[in-house]
């Protein structure tokens, strides 16, 4: 970056789902609305809901029932991602048609870096622009926030909502942010929040400043990550290509019911290695690691991984090792929600396979094509013949999750 | 139960048995040791359920009594507590009373412990086993035995029966072969006096490696007897008892290939060098994997590249080669492996494809093959 002043927005898309069905079914507008897995199967969370449903107390991750006796008229919808996609895809057609510097984290956030772009002096009345244009051609209500980097921008675009644009300026860190607890900065989950309270730290305000040190050792390299962004620091770029750097691919799933029968358990892993490496495949991604997530039927959360040698994007084996490990760490409790993630994914392209005795054969069948090449690439040089490339796969049915990124494969188009 | 016992002697005991006990054991009583004092000896006895190990102190060891017994009697004490007061009692000499309720205490000069005992009758039997079949292996060359093929067995859970040695006894010989899929061991044993009947069991490989700690490196023979669930070692004073593997070991005999494409002949140490140097770049990135190719001169070159870090090359000359031209690619770990664990001065490598099995052989000796699967690259 060069010394002048970054100018980054934060854009937000306000209850994005909900808009988004409000927007295809005008007959919505102006009532209760949310969006939730099929509540008879008690995938009872709401993923989101619109302003109306929140004015009766409603809120995001409220169970179904709950939300429903809080307010009774309120229509459930279950999600319908096919149409966000459609939506996310148009809203970041807006942004990049006033930079290429965009940045998307979600299918409904992202960030613009708009240092170099005219505004007339007047980033404000530019942001506003971006936001009317957004609601005139997606009738999508969204919110902006405005500051010289990305932390602070995320951080203002939640100050004001829905249709907000808020300015924050990094002097104005320790009037605006100091006195909130940590638990409210960007980047600050409850396990993150209790280290801190342990070492007496409370206040965004005690985090800017404490010692280093003391955070160093607690936290890691994390800690002076947020130490900084408590003082207002932050200078990671806009990154249009950030998104494509897939890290993980996992699927999860809320049980019917709380369920302590292996069987059923171990129907649930085959579901889930199943869609999990379909994603995989999808993408021609293999990964080195795997993780699986339990949370019991008292919501106790758990993660366990392992680091594996050999590259990991079979069904079968996913399945074997999410099990090897629920195994090791369960104690017969009642699970209300599984897990399986493949993490430090990688493309296979570009990756080597340690054969096993019970699968060189497949191998070895190939023998004479891999030798015909390497005679080729001998003669006439390395590039000149290379193994065609798998065709690349439009994502399927299967690779969709609500919180995935997978809806950025749209971007590539 | 009460005697009198020299606190070296007991150590020694101890020592082995508490190799057996481990802290995360699902049955309670295993978390103690069992002491057994009969007017033969001391029986110290220690399991986690798969391995269970015994010793045993006699009376008089070489004309000098070590134990004097005032009344017989047994008692299951806290292992790990236990071991630590042996090991820090004031004087050599340690007295072991057990009164009423299973007190038990432990005098020694003028310190005295009392410890809470529990009831030795509810601690496991040992396993039963019929000893008309056994068969001897000298000391040391079980020790080579197990260390020739235990590190191939695998770690992971996903085939239980590879985490363990299959043991055959046929032709009167003994086969011990290790495979954690990636990579094999196999080390062929003539033995005399092996019994008839064929045998095939699989020996866990942590028992292995516990059994090789208490081996002695000397020339004494270990009896070795083999049932249906158990296999017990028998050294002067230890009785060391595995459960086995349940489940079929895999097939492995087809896996090793009767000829070869491409055959080379090299100085172990120097390509075991060479493999080391060029894993230094493989180590991060790519799984350790080393490309390994014949060049026309009678040359091998060992070469590994990471795009991030950089690349080496090393050239080795063979003593021989003969056969196809050849590149393959393998991971440097299982290759070190494998010629660490043979013989000799020169090793003889196999192979009949760059996506096939090879194996490596010493020269001299055909007990010893260690067999390994390439990496394919994409």
């Amino acid at each position: 970056m060069s010394g002048k002043h970054r100018i980054i927005f934060h854009l937000d898309m306000n209850s994005f789902y909900a808009s988004v069905e409000q927007a295809h079914d005008p007959s919505l507008k102006g009532k209760a609305i949310a969006i939730a897995g099929n509540p008879k199967e008690r995938r009872g969370i709401l993923v989101t809901c619109s302003y109306e449903a929140r004015a009766k107390g409603v809120y995001t991750t409220m169970s179904v029932w709950e939300a429903k006796r809080k307010c009774p008229e309120l229509i459930l919808l279950p999600p319908n991602f096919e149409i966000y996609r459609i939506a996310s895809k148009a809203m970041f057609e807006i942004l990049r048609s006033y930079t290429h510097l965009v940045e998307p984290v979600s299918i409904d956030e992202g960030y613009m870096d708009v240092t170099e772009l005219d505004m007339n002096n007047d980033a404000i009345g530019f942001a506003k622009s971006i936001q009317d244009r957004i609601l005139r051609e997606l009738d999508l209500p969204s919110s902006i926030g405005i500051a010289p980097n990305k932390f602070l921008a995320k951080t203002a675009s939640n100050i004001k909502k829905p249709m907000g644009i808020t300015v924050l300026r990094k002097r104005q860190v320790n009037e605006i942010l100091w006195p909130l607890p940590v638990i409210d900065m960007h980047g600050i989950g409850e396990s993150t929040a209790r280290k801190l309270e342990s070492i007496g730290i409370k206040s965004i305000g005690d985090l800017a400043n404490a010692n280093p040190n003391l955070l160093k050792e607690k936290l890691g390299k994390n800690g002076v990550r947020l130490l900084n962004r408590a003082n207002g620091i932050d200078n990671r770029a806009v990154d249009p290509e950030s998104i494509y750097d897939t890290k993980s691919v996992g699927n999860s799933t809320t049980l019917p019911y709380d369920e302590s029968n292996i069987e059923e358990l171990e129907k649930v892993f085959v579901r889930l290695s199943k869609k999990v490496a379909a994603r995989l495949d999808a993408k021609n991604l293999a990964g080195r690691s795997i993780t699986i997530h339990i949370r019991d039927a008292n919501w106790k959360n758990k993660t366990k991984s392992k680091t594996l040698t050999s590259r990991l994007y079979k069904e079968q084996e996913i399945y074997q090792l999410a099990l090897e490990l629920f195994n090791a760490s369960w104690n017969g409790d009642p699970i209300r929600l599984l897990g399986v993630t493949v993490n430090n994914v990688y493309d296979k392209g570009e990756s080597v396979e340690q054969l096993s005795i019970f699968n060189f054969e497949e191998h070895a069948k190939e023998e004479p094509i891999l030798k015909l090449v390497e005679q080729l690439q001998g003669k006439f040089g390395e590039d000149s013949i290379k193994r065609g490339m798998k065709v690349k796969k439009k994502p399927s049915l299967e690779s969709k999750t609500s919180f995935s990124k997978d809806f950025l494969d749209d971007h590539n188009d | 139960m009460k005697f009198e016992v020299m606190r070296d002697s007991l150590l020694e005991g101890l020592s082995d048995v508490i190799k057996a006990v481990s802290s995360k054991t699902t049955i309670p009583i295993l978390t103690g040791l069992k002491l057994e004092i009969t007017n033969k000896g001391l029986y110290i006895t220690g399991s986690d359920s798969d391995i269970t190990i015994q010793t045993f102190i006699p009376v008089e060891k070489n004309g000098e009594q070590v134990i004097s017994i005032t009344e017989p009697g047994s008692i299951v004490l806290q292992a790990r507590v236990f071991n630590e007061i042996v090991r820090k009692l004031p004087t050599n000499n340690v007295e072991i009373e057990v009164t009423n309720q299973f007190q038990t205490h432990i005098r020694s000069g003028k310190s005295e412990f009392n410890l809470i005992g529990l009831d030795a009758s509810e601690y496991p039997m040992l396993p039963e086993i019929e000893e008309e079949r056994q068969f001897f292996i000298p000391s040391d060359l079980l020790k080579s035995i197990i260390k020739e093929t235990v590190f191939a067995v695998s770690t992971s859970e996903s085939r239980p029966v590879l985490t363990g040695v299959n043991w055959q006894v046929k032709d009167g010989e003994l086969h011990c072969i290790a495979t954690d899929s990636h990579r094999l061991a196999k080390r062929k044993t003539a033995i005399k006096d092996l019994p008839e009947e064929e045998y095939s069991i699989v020996i866990p490989g942590k028992s292995l490696n516990e059994l090789n700690k208490i081996l002695e490196e000397t020339s004494s023979e270990v009896a070795i007897v083999m049932t249906q669930q158990q296999v017990l070692f028998k050294t002067g004073n230890v009785l060391f008892y595995s459960r086995l593997l349940e489940g079929n070991y895999p097939d492995t005999s087809r896996l090793i290939p009767n000829e070869s494409k491409t055959t080379i002949l090299v100085n172990s140490k120097s390509l075991l060098q060479a493999i080391d140097r060029a894993s230094l770049l493989a180590r991060e990135e790519r799984n350790n994997v080393v490309r390994f190719s014949t060049l026309g001169n009678g040359f091998i070159e060992v070469s590994s590249n990471s795009p991030e870090i950089g690349n080496v090359e090393e050239q080795i000359q063979a003593e021989e080669i003969d056969g196809e031209e050849l590149k393959i690619s393998f991971s440097a770990k299982y290759m070190m492996d494998a010629l660490k664990a043979i013989d000799g001065q020169d090793v003889k490598i196999l192979f009949t494809g760059a996506m096939r099995p090879f194996i490596l052989k010493s020269v001299h000796d055909d007990s010893i093959l260690q067999l390994i699967l390439p990496v394919r690259t994409y």
